[in-house]
């Protein structure tokens, strides 16, 4: 009886064993003695010599029962189990064959146990296939010694019953004459045999049903698989070959140890591993922790998935919106370089730290998460591209437009001072890498756009394609009628385009770019085509600009006579306000298409003909984007200039006055204004409201007088303030 | 040709057991003894994926052909019940047989590509079949002072027997 560990040495575990030995081997010696020369003389001499063999296999098997390692684990070392040790789960999950199997921690062996393995207590130690701790043998069943205690079973049931049937045979046919010592002998004999019989009888069949099922007795007792799939079971005739037949298991303890002869000296050989593997494995460490932790669906994955194809990926879905900005980039610099990541190393905090500009920069423009995630797929992710774009042209723009950058900056992290254009050129790079979806053609044109010019112009040039670009994000399908929004009124934001997270950029925008561009971005503003889209945060302060200087206009020039007039110039729609404004809102369509490029122009000095005049003319104020189907596009800007230019027809004063506060407005005044816009799109609804919310801005406080309500073309309703 | 006849201090001097890798048991096919080829990370920098992989591929091979139920294990099963299993104190079980060819492929491949790169494979029967444990070693320059009592003895005992 092996024993795991030197244990104080207790007579009541070995008493079953002792008393199954004794009646064992004292039975069959009373057979063997007393009723066995009877038989063999009278009957045949082999039924003793059967008996024999019989008994034999019994003892043989009964001994390897007993006396054989069953399997026991020995414990494991220290240092397999540090990692393990105090944060483990208690359970460890394994698939096999398809099913799921929990693999328990034994605490006294310290790992956790393989399948079928259990720890007996009496033996304390965990046995391989533990069927149980049989105490007539006083040893545990498992593996190594199951066969043996299995055939121990059978035989001695075959021993038992030939013991009993001999026995009878002596008795009832009275062999010899009636000797009283033998036949009381055999009667004894006869009696212990019946009685261990049955329970030895029925523990055999229950084995022999263990065995073709492919069970253990501690499955089959503690129900483990009554309703479900035995994941261990290979058929019936698996199952018996494998008991029987197998070639038995070798012991785990006292082996002796061998010699470790190699010797391990350095120097040692490295693997040669690639700069580009190593970088792009560091990438994939993060990224695939990032991917795996986050279990994002959809994109992410996708994104794996497409990596493998070495195609750009369609545009992260909504998602990654969520994460951090860095793991949108993360996902993009994934699509480069997955093809040469492999998908199963394991996370690595270094992605933090790989790409600066693109952490801090999409982190920046994944501020508002909760709100962005409000926006459409492309438009969220497209956000940061574009803000990226705006963010990182310093060449193109004049020195007041670098201030949203610095003001950026320090909430987001350095990475626009470090290298603005290089980031840009990558992020460029990185947005070409993901194709179609961030709409390369324009950010690139914007780009190139930019750079190419440092004037005021180019930047409203750049910066109109960028909005035309984040217009055509925002509303994909309204990007054709860029031109025609820019002509045509349009005081509503963008359809569906509420997003806060928009609005507290432009309103941060604002904030900067009206006190930074105030002064210089005045007069170019009014050569500048219209500005279509106000989320253009470096625009924002040139709408502003741009409002004032055509108010300015508007006051010193008398009213053009049509609205067409004014279309294709910034300032024109300015100077053809009052005219227009005096227009009827019978305005067609057209003229509304016409006017929308008039109505964004100005939107490019929003606020500083406003601010300057503190009484321009009601014309001025009324909103033009009367139409309710206009594009989503950014109607800051194009409100103040629609403002500027329309008639009553057009967006009213709330509107103008919203532009105008915009750039000062905090970021909930931003999406005040924004959920105001979004209302009245379409809708009849009035804007008192949004007003209301730019009360900190000194600027919209001369504007501020009455309020008069127009109505615009398609049903819009705006309050005028006069 | 072997470098024993340096001093056993310049043998210990520089290899240090750093950390010990373990390689689990893969049940996805019930408790036939197989292992686990994924490729440990820890060993991402030391060896090439491409060996590693083969050598754990060879070792559940080598299982595999151990618990293989066939004629000639049937036979000694009968062999064994005849002679009163007295047969297994003279005889080497199949599963032994397969288990010292195990053990020398092991050293083989200790010798041979595991330990110039810094690694000790240990025979998973020594864990009970429940791991490959992979001793990873550091390259250090600790003169004179027994890095660790492992490796020196290690180095010490492969010293001797390399010598031989």
């Amino acid at each position: 009886m092996p024993a795991a560990s030197g244990k104080r040495f207790k007579p009541s575990k070995y008493v079953p064993v002792s008393a199954a030995a004794i009646f064992l081997v004292g039975a069959t010696t009373l057979f063997f003695a007393f009723t066995c020369p009877g038989l063999s003389l009278y009957v045949s001499p082999v039924i003793p010599a059967y008996n024999a063999v019989v008994f034999l296999f019994v003892l043989a098997n009964f001994s390897m029962a007993t006396f054989m390692d069953p399997g026991i684990f020995p414990r494991a070392e220290e240092d397999e189990d540090k990692e393990d040790d105090f944060r483990a789960p208690l359970y460890k999950t394994v698939e096999i064959k398809g099913i799921q199997v929990r693999m328990k921690w034994c605490a006294t062996c310290r790992f956790y146990r393989p399948p079928r393995c259990s720890h007996c207590s009496v033996c304390d130690n965990c046995v391989e296939e533990f069927d149980h701790h049989c105490p007539w043998v006083n040893n545990c069943i498992g593996r190594r010694n199951y066969r043996y205690f299995f055939l121990f079973l059978l035989s001695l049931t075959t021993h038992i019953m030939g013991v009993f049937g001999f026995g009878l045979l002596y008795v009832l046919y009275q062999v010899e004459e009636l000797s009283g010592v033998r036949m009381a002998v055999t009667m004894v004999v006869m009696c212990v045999a019946g009685l261990f019989f049955i329970p030895v009888a029925g523990l055999t069949g229950f084995h022999v049903v263990l065995v073709a099922r492919g069970r253990t007795t501690n499955e089959q007792v503690t129900g483990k698989f009554r309703g479900g799939v035995n994941p261990f079971t290979n058929g019936c005739c698996k199952n018996v070959s494998r008991v029987l037949c197998s070639s038995p298991a070798p012991r785990y303890l006292g082996r002796p140890k061998a010699e470790q002869t190699v010797l391990v000296r350095p120097p040692f050989l490295r693997p040669e591993v690639s700069d580009g593997q190593i970088t792009v494995k560091i990438m994939d460490n993060g990224i695939q922790t990032e991917l795996k932790r986050t279990k994002s669906k959809g994109s992410l994955e996708v994104t794996e998935s497409q990596s493998a194809d070495a195609e750009p990926p369609p545009p992260p879905k909504p998602d990654l919106s969520r994460y951090t900005g860095l793991r949108t980039h993360l996902t993009l610099a994934t699509t480069e370089d997955s093809s040469l990541l492999g998908k199963d190393s394991p996370p690595t905090p270094t992605m933090y730290k790989y790409r600066p500009g693109y952490s801090s920069s999409s982190s920046s423009a994944a501020l508002p998460h909760s709100t962005s995630a409000k926006l459409s797929r492309v438009n969220s992710l497209k956000e940061p591209n574009s803000i990226c774009e705006s963010g990182h042209k310093p060449s193109y723009r004049s020195e007041p437009s670098l201030e949203p950058e610095s003001f950026r900056s320090p909430t987001f992290g350095k990475s626009f001072h470090f290298d603005p254009l290089s980031s840009g050129s990558r992020s460029s790079s990185l947005k070409s890498a993901q194709g179609t979806g961030f709409e390369t053609g324009h950010l690139q044109s914007i780009r190139s756009e930019g750079t190419t010019s440092t004037s005021y112009k180019s930047l409203v040039n750049q910066t109109r394609n960028g909005s035309l670009s984040y217009d055509s994000l925002l509303t994909p399908s309204d990007s054709p009628d860029f031109e025609s929004v820019q002509a045509g009124p349009e005081p509503e934001p963008p359809v569906g385009y509420t997003s806060p997270f928009l609005s507290a950029r432009i309103a941060q925008q604002r904030e900067t770019d009206l006190h930074g561009r105030f002064a210089s971005t005045a007069s170019p503003k009014h050569a500048a085509p219209r500005e279509p889209s106000p989320v253009r945060y470096d625009n924002l302060s040139r709408h502003i600009v741009a409002s004032i200087q055509e108010r300015e206009k508007l006051l010193q020039q008398p009213p053009a006579p049509g609205r067409e007039e004014d279309a294709g110039l910034a300032d024109s729609g300015i100077q053809s306000m009052p005219g227009s404004s005096n227009a009827p809102r019978t305005s067609s369509s057209s003229d509304d298409s016409k006017r929308s490029p008039l109505g964004k122009n100005p939107l490019t000095r929003p606020a500083l003909p406003r601010f300057g005049k503190p009484e321009p003319p009601p014309a001025l104020r009324v909103r033009s984007l009367g139409s309710p189907d206009q594009p989503a596009a950014p109607h800051l800007g194009k409100s103040v200039s629609y403002s500027s230019q329309k008639t009553a027809s057009q967006a009213g004063g709330p509107e103008t006055e919203e532009v105008a506060l915009q750039p000062l407005l905090a970021p909930k005044d931003e999406v005040q204004m924004r959920t105001a816009y979004s209302k009245s799109n379409g809708q009849p609804k009035s804007l008192g409201s949004a007003p209301a919310g730019a009360g900190p801005l000194p600027l919209s406080s001369p504007t501020r007088g009455g309020v008069k309500k127009v109505s615009g073309v398609g049903g819009t309703t705006y309050e005028i303030s006069v | 040709h072997c470098p024993q006849v340096h001093s056993l201090q310049e043998l210990r001097r520089s290899a240090s057991l750093a950390t010990k890798v373990f390689v689990q048991r893969d049940y996805s096919d019930g408790t036939t003894c197989q292992f686990q080829t994924k490729f440990p990370p820890e060993l991402e920098s030391r060896i090439e994926r491409q060996l590693f992989e083969e050598t754990v591929k060879t070792l559940n091979g080598f299982y595999a052909e151990a618990e293989k139920i066939g004629g000639s294990s049937y036979l000694e099963g009968c062999l064994a019940c005849a002679t009163a299993y007295f047969i297994f104190l003279c005889m080497e079980t199949h599963y032994e047989k397969v288990l010292k060819k195990i053990s020398k492929y092991i050293q083989d491949q200790n010798e041979k590509i595991y330990a110039p790169r810094g690694l000790l494979l240990t025979d998973p029967l020594e864990r009970g079949m429940r791991v490959i444990e992979i001793s990873i070693y550091e390259d250090r320059c600790s003169s004179g002072s027994s890095s660790s009592g492992s490796s020196s003895s290690s180095s010490g005992g492969g010293g001797g027997a390399g010598g031989r």
